[in-house]
């Protein structure tokens, strides 16, 4: 919502405050003031065109102006063409810095000398309006622009989604003044009626299809008007809330809806057939031509407003190009109706087409507001374009809004709050937020809210209330520490207790990545991982299209672009869930395992490959939960890997689940013995299955076995390896003799002899 | 045969002149030997003197082996000494030269961040709940106070798997799985998480990002200390001298709601480039819990009430760390990774 400051000023005493004071007060009221832009107009001065001759030499179009500054003329060039001879405008002199941030300063273009510049209304902040200089339609020549337009602040406001009526001037007047406890200058609803017969409502017959999705339907007609541009001042507010200016009835409409937040429509009448008005829904293939000079197809969730043949009006959306008001227009129906939020973001949402309209009736405009919009819109009329407003307008309001009473124990709001705010400050608060407080005997107290305000339902709503202009601020921050005779004992969190796995991780060279989990559901089936994958309906690209039931394929990307940035060796690890689909349960959430998987680049080589392997497997230590290998050429290649990638992913909980508490063991009290044992076997003979076997001939005395080393090569037959592995006997008993030692290798000799064909070496 | 005292005088003066450890062991053997030194042989025919001079030789004897010994001691210390304070100039190095690379790799700055947080509510009586990323519309909406239709439902625009299952927006229907859980308060939690929500990435904000909310349900709950939680949470992890405001705002979930905005750590509130000269940083939401959200969970209002809090872990990293968009998170970039 773009606030224009000085607009504020026609319902609210602004003395001795400044546009920041109010953006404060604004914000921590709760009308977040996201930025404020200060229009400073007073070294603008007022010049009157005297000649416009085009520029004899330039390339380009440009016009030189000889511009009367009251009682001396300078020479200004511009390149729009629409300041011509008479018109006044705003100048900015040399040496000027321009609202917009450029300087003013003396020029020659082309052997012309420029001295100043024309102001357009994007220059002045006025507006957006850039195709040309900014006409006044008064003022004096010589004297300062704010003289005609005062200076600005601009204040871009966010209006939380429960408070419509904040979507126009009125509503934030009302919160500034409440905060300022200052009085509103004018009353919520209008008294203005019409009094031109015959009545309007036997002018226009109107009827609601459904009273779900329009509320309320007020038409009133004003017949006799003369269209035509609107005043100065209303123009200028229009621009400066970014709304252009049109002809004096839509613009009415428009300053309307940014006064009061209720979108208005006005529809030529005569153009109307019947004239009659119906809400109905779309009927299959209806179209419209909008104002915005688009043509659409229509569906039939759509609402519209029909007259007795067409539909004329995309409801609280956008109107229809075939009845609008013209230049042409004597007689208008104005159009003021409440329709369902709900509906018209479903309408809009569907066709890309956000309006000023539509943003305020998806959030739930109350129906009395539709009243109050359509009188201060006639009273307009009335005033600025002629015409006769007439009396007894068509109000369709099937179900009348009900007042919502909350009653309240006022102990609450200190309850609440934690501090203590005397009852009269709270109901004076209450008060100037136009909430009528009624005290009972019991001492609670019986709110009815403005009618305006249907988001108040519940006690903590008026809480709510009094705090936020009372100021929480003013409430001292505290901890709650009460007696508790019950509690959880601290358990350690899921993160905490990967912690560990976190430190292993990073001793080992692996840095942790966060990937996205929405992955591309085309390339989990090229990877034949997508069966129980889970694929978004509405999905914003279709590389974000699907769950991942992997880690993997993320990580495999994450190497490749690394390797794209020049790393050699990447080594990367996440944890994260993997989303697994129920087969055949529908609506059934899936599984969600939670996953470490890691990968490491390996080289080119087949052994650096197997390297990476074992490299990567020691960082597993020996648990078999998931899947660890070397990335099969074909997925690497799909991947756009490069050389070698090593991999592993498991699930984390069963590890968890089986972490153990160390017990303490008696330290040795004898020396161990140490010995070497080079093993020659068949390749195909696993290091594991060769260490099992020295095991079970070892016996007790055998405290630790390890294999540290393998070798191919001339010292062993053709299809053998040798396997070194490292051996530690101790008994807890008594100092081993080397004879005993001699003795349990000879056994162990011997068995692996029998079970794997082994040779030995020295 | 030389008298004891002429024989301490050579020997001392043998180990005075002894330039390092190889001459002094040769002078001690030499004098002090045990049956070869020159000490020693003094007494070798000791047997045959009178008395009297048997005891005078004998002490004369031990005095030079006491001598000889503190000498040669005095003169290693002196030796080693001297060879300390070269120490500085003989094994001189070039401490500039860096060190080998430990080759250690990084921890996720956003499970730091996370763990910190953690870490300080934990100080605070909270526990971690987790829960399920894919969520029914029942636990991520309707229990939360968002009803089908409702105008702030814009703000969770979601990714739906079927009109019943959804991605969770938030990690709030996490507090309402644990209050069902529990039943009985007092609750204290916080229940970080990843959760996504239909934008467009872009430098702000992404259609997957990660949360910490927190849920404390209690007798008695107020404002005030929803606002010491915060204030305790804010100075816990970006220092004492920060200060917390809390706006109202409106979620449908809370009653009242509010934003809550940490001073800026670079003007200290004053106003400036970075906080857009508001003095004020957003960091997340925050209410007393709405009494139809407790009763969702199974938590009687009229008995208990509570606050909650909510905010991005993005959002703090960036603010503690001073990233400028949110997307380098979630690339895989070591370049950015290896930065913390
Ligand atoms: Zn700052």
């Amino acid at each position: 919502m773009r606030i224009s400051y000085e607009w504020l000023g026609d319902f609210l005493d602004l003395e001795g405050l400044t546009p920041k004071d109010a953006a404060d007060v604004l914000t921590r009221q709760g009308v977040e003031v996201e930025s404020l832009t200060m229009v400073d107009l007073s070294a603008i001065v007022i010049g009157k065109v005297l000649e416009q001759t085009k520029h004899p030499k330039s390339r380009n179009d440009l016009w030189v102006h000889q511009v009367d500054l009251g009682g001396r003329v300078q020479q200004i060039i511009a390149g729009a063409p629409n300041a011509v001879p008479g018109s006044l405008v705003p100048v900015a002199l040399p040496g000027t810095t321009v609202p917009n941030g450029k300087v003013v300063k003396d020029m020659n273009i082309a052997g012309y000398q420029a001295s100043g510049m024309l102001c357009s209304a994007s220059e002045l902040l006025l507006g957006d309006d850039h195709s040309g200089i900014l006409i006044l339609d008064r003022g004096t020549p010589g004297q300062s622009l704010t003289t005609v337009i005062p200076s600005q602040a601009i204040m871009e406001a966010e209006v939380t989604s429960n408070r419509p009526d904040c979507m126009g001037h009125l509503g934030i007047a009302r919160e500034l003044g409440a905060g300022l406890d200052r009085p509103m200058k004018r009353d919520f609803m209008p008294a203005f009626t019409g009094t031109a017969d015959p009545p309007g409502r036997d002018l226009v017959r109107v009827s609601i299809e459904d009273p779900e999705l329009c509320s309320r339907y007020i038409g009133g007609v004003i017949t006799g008007v003369r269209v035509g541009p609107s005043p100065d001042w209303m123009q200028r507010r229009l621009r400066a809330s970014a709304v252009r200016p049109i002809n004096n009835i839509v613009d009415i409409t428009n300053y309307v809806l940014l006064e009061y937040a209720q979108p208005l429509h006005a529809f030529d009448l005569a153009k109307l057939k019947g004239p009659a008005i119906e809400v109905r829904r779309a009927r299959d293939r209806e179209r419209l031509l909008g104002l915005d000079g688009v043509e659409r197809e229509l569906t039939t969730d759509m609402l519209v407003i029909a007259d007795a043949e067409r539909p004329v009006a995309l409801a609280g959306v956008i109107g229809g190009e075939e009845t609008a008001v013209t230049e042409a227009t004597t007689d208008i129906l104005l159009e003021s109706a409440t329709f369902s939020g709900p509906s018209i973001r479903q309408t809009s949402r569907a066709l890309g087409l956000r309006t000023e309209a539509s943003a305020r009736f998806e959030r739930a405009l109350p129906p009395e507001l539709a009243l109050a919009g359509a009188r201060r819109a006639a009273s307009l009329i009335a005033e600025l374009a002629g015409g006769k407003v007439h009396r007894d307008w068509a109000d369709v309001y099937p179900r009348p809004q009900e007042p919502v009473r909350v009653n309240i124990r006022p102990s609450l709001i200190d309850d609440v709050l934690g501090t203590h705010v005397p009852l009269q400050e709270a109901e004076a608060i209450l008060k100037r937020l136009n909430f009528h407080v009624k005290v009972r005997g019991d001492g609670e107290w019986d709110v009815l809210p403005p009618v305006f305000r249907l988001d108040v339902a519940i006690p903590e709503d008026l809480v709510e209330e009094v705090g936020r202009v009372y100021g929480y601020d003013r409430v001292a921050p505290t901890l709650p520490g009460r007696r508790h005779d019950r509690w959880t004992p601290l358990a350690p969190s899921m993160d905490r207790r990967l912690d560990d796995g976190r430190e292993v991780l990073a001793g080992a060279g692996f840095t942790e990545t966060w990937t996205p989990a929405l992955v591309s559901g085309t390339k989990l089936e090229s990877l034949r991982i997508a069966a129980h994958a889970m694929r978004v309906l509405n999905a914003l690209s279709d590389d974000m299209d699907t769950l991942r039931t992997s880690l993997l394929p993320s990580l495999f990307d994450a190497v490749a672009l690394n390797r794209d940035r020049g790393r050699d060796e990447v080594r990367l690890y996440e944890i994260a869930t993997a989303f697994l689909a129920r087969v055949g349960e529908k609506n059934a959430q899936p599984e969600e395992p939670l996953r470490l998987a890691a990968v490491a680049t390996a080289g080119t080589t087949a052994q650096e490959g197997e390297d990476g392997f074992r490299a990567l497997k020691s960082v597993l230590d020996g648990r078999q939960l998931g899947y660890i290998g070397e990335v099969h050429p074909a997925v690497a290649a799909q991947s756009k890997l490069d050389g070698r990638v090593v991999a592993f992913e498991i699930d984390v909980e069963p590890v968890l689940g089986a972490a153990h508490v160390p017990r303490a063991q008696p330290l040795p009290r004898f020396p161990g013995v140490e010995r070497d044992l080079a093993v020659v076997v068949e390749d195909a003979v696993a290091a594991g299955a060769v260490l099992l076997a020295i095991k079970e001939s070892a016996g007790e005395m055998l405290e630790h076995a390890r294999a540290f080393d393998e070798y191919h090569g001339a010292q062993v037959p053709e299809g053998h390896k040798s396997i070194a592995f490292t051996l530690t006997f101790r008994s807890p008993e008594r100092t081993l003799t080397d004879a005993e030692v001699d003795t349990v290798m000879a056994e162990i000799r011997l068995g692996l002899e029998k079970r794997h064909r082994a040779r030995f070496r020295e | 045969m030389s008298d004891p005292s002429a024989l301490t005088t050579e020997a001392l003066a043998a180990i005075a002149q002894a330039p390092g450890e190889d001459a002094l062991a040769k002078v001690e053997l030499e004098y002090l030997g045990r049956k070869s030194g020159r000490v020693s042989r003094l007494l070798a025919n000791i047997g045959q003197l009178p008395p009297a001079e048997k005891a005078a030789l004998g002490k004369a004897a031990n005095e030079a082996k006491r001598a000889i010994e503190a000498a040669l001691a005095a003169r290693r210390a002196e030796l080693e000494q001297a060879r300390l304070a070269d120490l500085a100039e003989t094994e001189a190095i070039d401490v500039t030269f860096p060190g080998p690379p430990l080759g250690r790799g990084h921890i996720h700055v956003l499970t730091q961040v996370r763990r910190q947080i953690e870490t300080v509510l934990e100080s605070l009586g909270y526990q971690v709940e987790l829960g399920p990323e894919v969520e029914t519309e029942w636990y991520n909406f309707e229990a939360l106070n968002i009803t089908a239709g409702h105008p702030a439902r814009e703000n969770w625009d979601s990714f739906y798997f079927s009109p019943e299952l959804l991605l969770r927006a938030h990690t709030s229907p996490v507090q309402i799985r644990a209050m069902q859980r529990i039943k009985e308060p007092p609750i204290y939690i916080i229940t970080p998480g990843r959760c996504y929500r239909r934008d467009a990435p872009e430098a702000t904000r992404l259609p997957y990002f990660s949360q910490v909310e927190g849920l404390a349900v209690d007798r008695g709950m107020t404002v005030g200390d929803m606002k010491g939680t915060l204030l305790y949470m804010i100075q816990s992890l970006y220092g004492a001298d920060r200060k917390v405001r809390v706006r109202p705002s409106y979620f449908p979930f809370t009653e009242p709601s509010f934003e809550f905005d940490v001073s800026c750590g670079i003007c200290g509130g004053m106003g400036c480039k970075s906080c857009r000269h508001k003095g004020w940083l957003e960091v997340g939401g925050c209410g007393m819990v709405h009494p139809q959200v407790l009763r969702n969970g199974g938590i009687d209002p009229s008995q208990w009430n509570g606050y909650a809090w909510g905010f991005g872990i993005e959002r703090m990293a960036m603010l503690k760390h001073d990233v400028d968009d949110i997307r380098l998170f979630y690339e895989p970039d070591l370049r950015f990774l290896e930065q913390f």
